[in-house]
Order: C-alpha cells, then sequence, then structure tokens
C-alpha cells in the first residue's frame, strides 16, 4: 500500500463497517419493510387476480389477449350456428368493452406487441409489458359485463354443439373477467380481519402461555442447577458436555426425538407419565390440547435449561468468594447469602438470559411445527406457526402479513420493556461510553 | 457430614445428566432394536441388536445428501458473515467512528428479528431470482441471522485484546490496516474461530427458511429432512431414530472437541468480565 492512498483511522472504520450496515439493511430492514407493504394489499399467490400488488387497476395483458381472441371466435360462431338477438348482443358488447380498453392511454400499443408474443408463443416475462394500467371504471365495467355475459351463456339452449359453445365461452368470459384486475390496496382492513379474529387471539394466548411457562420453569431449573455446579468437582468435562449437546442439536430433530417419546403407542415417555398417573392414558398426551401444550413445554425446557444454567453460571462465577466468606463469619445463613449476595449480583446475568430467552420462546416455530403441527385442534398453534399456514399453505401473503408483523410489533414491544430495565448493561464492556 | 453433602451432590448430578442424556440413549437404543421390538415393548435392550434401521435410513431418504447440503451451505454462511463481521467487529471496537451505539443498536434488533416478519419478502426475493432449491437461495436469508450473530460475538472478543500492542504498530508507523491484519487478526484468531463454530451451529440448524425455500427432496437440509422422514400413514421410529443418531454424531463430535471455546463464546456475549 503506497503511503499516500492509506487510509486514516477514522475512514477505515467507516470503510469497515459500512458492507455489513449495508447487508443488514438490504435482507433484515428491507423485508420487514416490504412485509408491511404486503399486509396492506388483498394479495393472494393463487389467486391469478390478486397475485400481485395492484395500487392501480390493472389488465393482465397477456392472458387477455390470448383469451379476448378466443372469446370472440367462440362467440361468432355460436352465432354462426344459432343466429339470435342474444348472440349478437354478446358480440356487440364484447367488442364495446374492448373499444373501451383500446382507448386507454397506451394500451393499444402494448395490446398489439402483447399479442404478437402471444400468437408465436413466446412467454411475456417483463412484468411492465404483462400488465397495463386502466381506469378502474373501464376494468370493472368490462369486469361486471363479463360475469353476466358469463352466466347467460351457461344457459344456452339447444343442441349438444351449441350447449358445448355456450358453455366453452361461459368459461372464456369468466377468464376475462378474472384478468381485469382491480386495485388491492386496502389500507389497514387486514389488520381489522384479525382484530375479531378468535384463532388469532387463541394463537397469541398460546404463544404468552408457552412463552411464560417454558421461561419461568428454564429460569428456576436453570438457576438451581447452576448452583449445583458451582464447585469444582470430578467429571466438570462430562457435565459440560451433557449440557451443550441438547443445545447444540437442532430443534427440529429434537422435536422428532420428543414425538417418538410421547407416541400413543410406543414412546416411552407417555408410557411413564401413564404408569405414573400423570395422564389417564398413554395415548391423551399428544391428542388432548393441555396435555399437548406441557408436552412441548417440557420438550424445549429439556432443549433450553441446560444452557440457561451455562449462562447463570458464568455469572455466578465472576461473584468473588470473600463475600460469601465475609458473611458467614457475621453469621448470615445460606439462604440469606443467597438472597443478599447472590441475587443482587446474579442480576444482569439473569435479565440478559430473561431477554434473550423470552424473545426466543416468543419467536418459536420450528419445536411446535414438528412436534404438534399446532394440534389437536388448534391448542399449540402459536402465532407464527399461524402467520406460517396463512403464507404458505393458503398462499395469502396479505393476510398472512399481518400476522408476521404482529410477531414482529410484539418482539419489539418485549425488547423495549426489557432494555428499559437492563438498561445500557448490555452495551457494556462492547462501546466506550 | 461432608461425605454425606458430597454423596448428595453426586446423586443429583447424576440424575441432572441422566434426564438430559436419556432422550439420546433411547433413541440410539431404539435405533438398534428390531421393528418388532420397537412397537411392542418397552424392554431396554434388544435381544437381537441389528443394523437394518441404519440402511434403512439411508436408502429410503437421501440422507447424506441432506447432510451435505447441510454442511455446505452453513460453511458459506460462516465464511460470508465471519469475513464481513471481522472487519465491522473491529470498526466498531477500536477504530474512532461515530454513532456507534446506534450501529451496535441496529445489529442487536436485527438479531432478534422475528424470522417469520421477513420471510414472505426474501421468499418472493428468491422466487423471483430462481434460486429457490439451490444453495445460494438458503446462504442469503442465513446472512439475516449469522452475520448480527457474529458481529455482537466478535466485538467482543476484539474488546479483550490489550490496546498496547496496537499503539506501539502505531508508534512505529504501521497504516491502520496494516495493523489491523498483522496485529489484530492473529490476536483475535481464537475468537474468530469460536464465533465461527457458534455460527456454523445456528447455520446448520435453522429450519424455517430451510422448509419454505429449499422443499424440493434433494435439496434439504438435516432438520427439514428429519421432520419430513415420516410418509402419510406411518411413521417410521426405526428409520427416524437412526437418521438422528447419524446426524447428531457430527455435533456430538464437535461439542466434545470444543466445548471450551463454545462455553467461551455463548457466555461472553451475556456476562460482563
Amino acid at each position: 500500500m503506497k503511503r499516500n492512498f492509506s487510509l486514516s483511522e477514522k475512514q477505515l472504520g467507516y470503510v469497515f463497517v459500512l458492507p455489513s450496515l449495508l447487508l443488514i439493511l438490504v435482507i433484515v430492514i428491507w423485508p420487514i419493510t416490504m412485509s408491511f407493504w404486503n399486509s396492506l394489499f388483498d394479495y393472494k399467490l393463487n389467486d391469478p387476480a390478486k397475485s400481485i400488488r395492484m395500487l392501480k387497476s390493472n389488465v393482465d395483458v397477456e392472458r387477455y389477449a390470448n383469451d379476448y381472441y378466443y372469446l370472440r371466435k367462440s362467440l361468432e360462431e355460436l352465432q354462426s350456428k344459432s343466429p339470435g338477438k342474444s348472440s349478437a348482443n354478446w358480440i356487440n358488447t364484447l367488442k364495446k368493452d374492448h373499444e373501451k380498453l383500446m382507448k386507454q392511454p397506451g394500451f393499444k400499443d402494448q395490446f398489439n406487441k402483447v399479442d404478437e408474443m402471444v400468437q408465436n408463443f413466446k412467454p411475456v416475462k417483463d412484468e411492465n409489458l404483462k400488465y397495463a394500467q386502466a381506469d378502474d371504471s373501464v376494468i370493472k365495467g368490462y369486469r361486471s359485463d363479463m360475469l353476466a355475459m358469463s352466466k347467460e351463456l351457461n344457459k344456452v339452449e339447444g343442441s349438444k354443439e351449441i350447449k358445448k359453445l355456450g358453455d366453452d365461452s361461459a368459461d372464456l368470459a369468466k377468464s376475462v373477467s378474472k384478468e381485469m384486475l382491480a386495485e388491492n390496496f386496502v389500507g389497514l382492513s387486514n389488520y381489522g380481519v384479525y382484530l375479531k379474529d378468535g384463532r388469532m387471539w387463541k394463537s397469541l394466548l398460546n404463544t404468552f402461555v408457552f412463552t411464560f411457562f417454558s421461561v419461568l420453569f428454564e429460569l428456576v431449573l436453570g438457576l438451581l442447577v447452576a448452583l449445583l455446579i458451582n464447585r469444582a468437582f470430578f467429571g466438570r468435562s462430562i457435565v459440560r458436555a451433557a449440557v451443550l449437546i441438547p443445545w447444540a442439536i437442532p430443534t427440529a430433530v429434537s422435536a422428532m426425538m420428543w414425538k417418538f417419546l410421547y407416541d400413543g403407542q410406543s414412546g416411552i415417555i407417555a408410557h411413564f407419565f401413564e404408569k405414573i398417573h400423570l395422564v389417564p392414558n398413554a395415548g391423551n398426551l399428544l391428542t388432548t390440547g393441555s396435555g399437548a401444550m406441557s408436552a412441548v413445554i417440557l420438550a424445549d425446557i429439556w432443549k433450553t435449561m441446560p444452557y440457561i444454567a451455562l449462562l447463570l453460571l458464568a455469572g455466578l462465577q465472576t461473584i468473588p468468594k470473600d463475600l460469601y466468606e465475609a458473611a458467614s463469619v457475621d453469621g448470615a445463613t445460606k439462604w440469606e447469602q443467597f438472597r443478599r449476595i447472590t441475587l443482587p449480583l446474579l442480576k444482569s446475568s439473569i435479565l440478559v438470559a430473561l431477554l434473550f430467552r423470552t424473545l426466543d420462546a416468543f419467536r418459536v416455530f420450528d419445536l411446535i411445527y414438528v412436534l404438534t403441527g399446532g394440534g389437536p385442534a388448534n391448542s399449540t398453534e402459536v402465532i407464527s406457526i399461524y402467520a406460517y399456514k396463512t403464507l404458505f399453505a393458503q398462499q395469502n401473503f396479505g393476510e398472512g402479513s399481518v400476522l408476521s408483523i404482529i410477531v414482529f410489533v410484539s418482539v419489539a414491544l418485549i425488547s423495549l420493556i426489557y432494555v428499559k430495565f437492563i438498561g445500557s448493561d448490555l452495551f457494556e464492556g462492547k462501546v466506550k461510553i | 457430614m461432608e461425605s454425606k453433602n458430597k454423596t448428595v451432590f453426586y446423586l443429583l448430578l447424576a440424575l441432572f445428566i441422566f434426564i438430559v442424556m436419556f432422550p439420546f440413549l433411547w433413541v440410539f437404543l431404539t435405533s438398534i432394536k428390531q421393528q418388532g421390538d420397537i412397537f411392542s415393548s418397552f424392554r431396554w435392550f434388544s435381544s437381537h441388536p441389528t443394523f437394518e434401521s441404519y440402511r434403512s435410513a439411508l436408502t429410503t431418504r437421501p440422507l447424506v445428501k441432506y447432510m451435505t447440503n447441510s454442511f455446505v451451505i452453513a460453511a458459506f454462511t460462516t465464511l460470508i458473515s465471519v469475513v464481513f463481521a471481522s472487519f465491522s467487529a473491529y470498526s466498531l471496537t477500536r477504530l474512532p467512528i461515530r454513532g456507534k451505539g446506534i450501529i451496535l443498536g441496529i445489529i442487536l434488533a436485527s438479531s432478534m428479528f422475528p424470522h417469520i416478519a421477513i420471510i414472505s419478502p426474501i421468499y418472493n426475493f428468491v422466487t423471483e431470482f430462481n434460486l429457490r432449491n439451490s444453495y445460494t437461495g438458503l446462504i442469503i436469508p442465513y446472512i439475516t441471522f449469522s452475520l448480527p450473530l457474529a458481529i455482537w460475538l466478535l466485538s467482543t472478543f476484539f474488546q479483550q485484546i490489550p490496546r498496547d500492542l496496537e499503539e506501539s504498530a502505531k508508534m512505529d508507523g504501521a497504516s491502520p490496516f496494516l495493523t489491523f491484519r498483522k496485529i489484530i487478526f492473529p490476536l483475535a484468531a481464537p475468537g474468530v474461530f469460536t464465533t465461527a463454530i457458534l455460527v456454523f451451529i445456528a447455520a446448520w440448524n435453522e429450519y424455517l427458511f430451510a422448509l419454505t425455500i429449499n422443499s424440493k427432496e434433494t435439496a434439504r437440509t438435516v432438520p427439514v429432512g428429519i421432520s419430513l422422514y415420516q410418509s402419510e400413514y406411518t411413521i417410521p421410529w426405526g428409520d427416524i431414530t437412526a437418521a438422528t443418531v447419524i446426524v447428531t454424531i457430527p455435533i456430538v463430535i464437535i461439542v466434545l472437541l470444543f466445548q471450551r471455546k463454545i462455553i467461551s463464546g455463548l457466555t461472553s456475549g451475556s456476562v460482563k468480565g
């Protein structure tokens, strides 16, 4: 590096930090903004009329060019086979609506271009070419005309051939109606849907129940274990490995293990619970709501409690031993020592563990999705699972995004509350203030 | 009194280890049972141990392919995020830039982002660029959690490196970049390695993105592959337990080899000192 090209410390600092910040901006901040944007639309991937976000009304020109051509041909054939007032009417309506569309600024050129591609069987990949904007009134008029026509065509009487021609035209008219894409910006109304949705509130309640009980037990048991192993003893490395392995294996794999242990027929834990009369029948564990919820919480405690114990143990080891010696010289009991020395000095470790665990538990997905799938009867369906099902099973990206935004806002609120308690402890030792 | 205390302590300890290890033990014992024994009895040991379940687990589903996928994806994720994170963490802990608090705040906040909140736009993005069922299609979303995690951990490690060495390098006229390359990076190597292990494990274990983006059987990662072992009508517990044992072995090896490092990484982010 030539001397005069070398960067000053400050410049180097910005150059070093910029790539990561940009990456985070692109893959974290941008998607969350898009999620919010999606939640404002009636946006469904599996419904051709709603599979893109539209602020203005549009025509799916690619499909329309195709269907318009066939519909017109089919109607003309119908007229030649069974001439009459209604068949002439249908052709007129179609022509009139098509003319109106062609008068929209720029539509004609685009239509001709796409029509040529369609005739040559070329797919239209360019979104700007595939969709054309048009007036809301034209689109809506065209759509209702086509829906009405489709109903009439279904009722065409005559020979078998004419009936079939009527039905085919009816289908085509319906397709054309679907290609008239009305704007699907719905503002906050998706949010309104969920405020009144019992399943959403139930899933939120399930999430709170899961979070509260799993974190509570993990923290209490974790603290007990940490106190137990906070001393020199033989076999520390075995304990360390025992603690780390449940934490290190994938949650989905541990969920699968527990699914086996809880199985109504061959699950040893379910069998054991039946033996000690915790459940009336081994099969009940995963088939009743309360049984499944307890099972899920227990599996989470098994996986995470050792990790909490580890964090708290590290905190315990920073407490100077002479504090306890001085206290016992003064005649303090073990319990007093725990309350007056251990707890206050462990406070920041506990709070940090509490923060991370609460957020993790609130976002829980893998464990429950694999172990119960949210069942039975949605009794273990937490909000992330409900969001996932809406997004990917129903392909409803509009309403599903509302649920994901709800998860995001809840997580943000929880962190804000905790950070207020923990304060700047979290940053201490990282930044010089 | 003293020895009685000790006995109680070791009993409690043994109980704790037994409870924690029991699921693994039982899954392993099941994996070497005959098919019939799994469904009919709760005996600990099979009278005729067999490796039939292992053969079946490896042939009915492409388990080795799952492991290769997971390994490649996790390795690249680790490499990319550790490189970017080293630069950022050095800058955040050692160089005089403004707005450190805000930047660290953004990084910490983005590490807490629920994946479900960003998955639909990422799914759209990956689909648009034809990256579904590919390695790249998962590596990109994996940066979302691995990069903040790596920056967070590395900042702690860099902070612990004594400043005197840098000062003397500066006195000798080394440029800031040279100082970073020759002094800081070698000293931080253990911390970088620890960070790499933790990021690798996090990427190896990820489920939600892998489930939605790489749904094709040959593109699945280990967690998704294992969770979809069951068919519609029966749950082949023999195969599943055998597969679980196979995919757990690498993790056990990593944990046994690097347990001290992992613990130092896990606790450094949350405990001062």
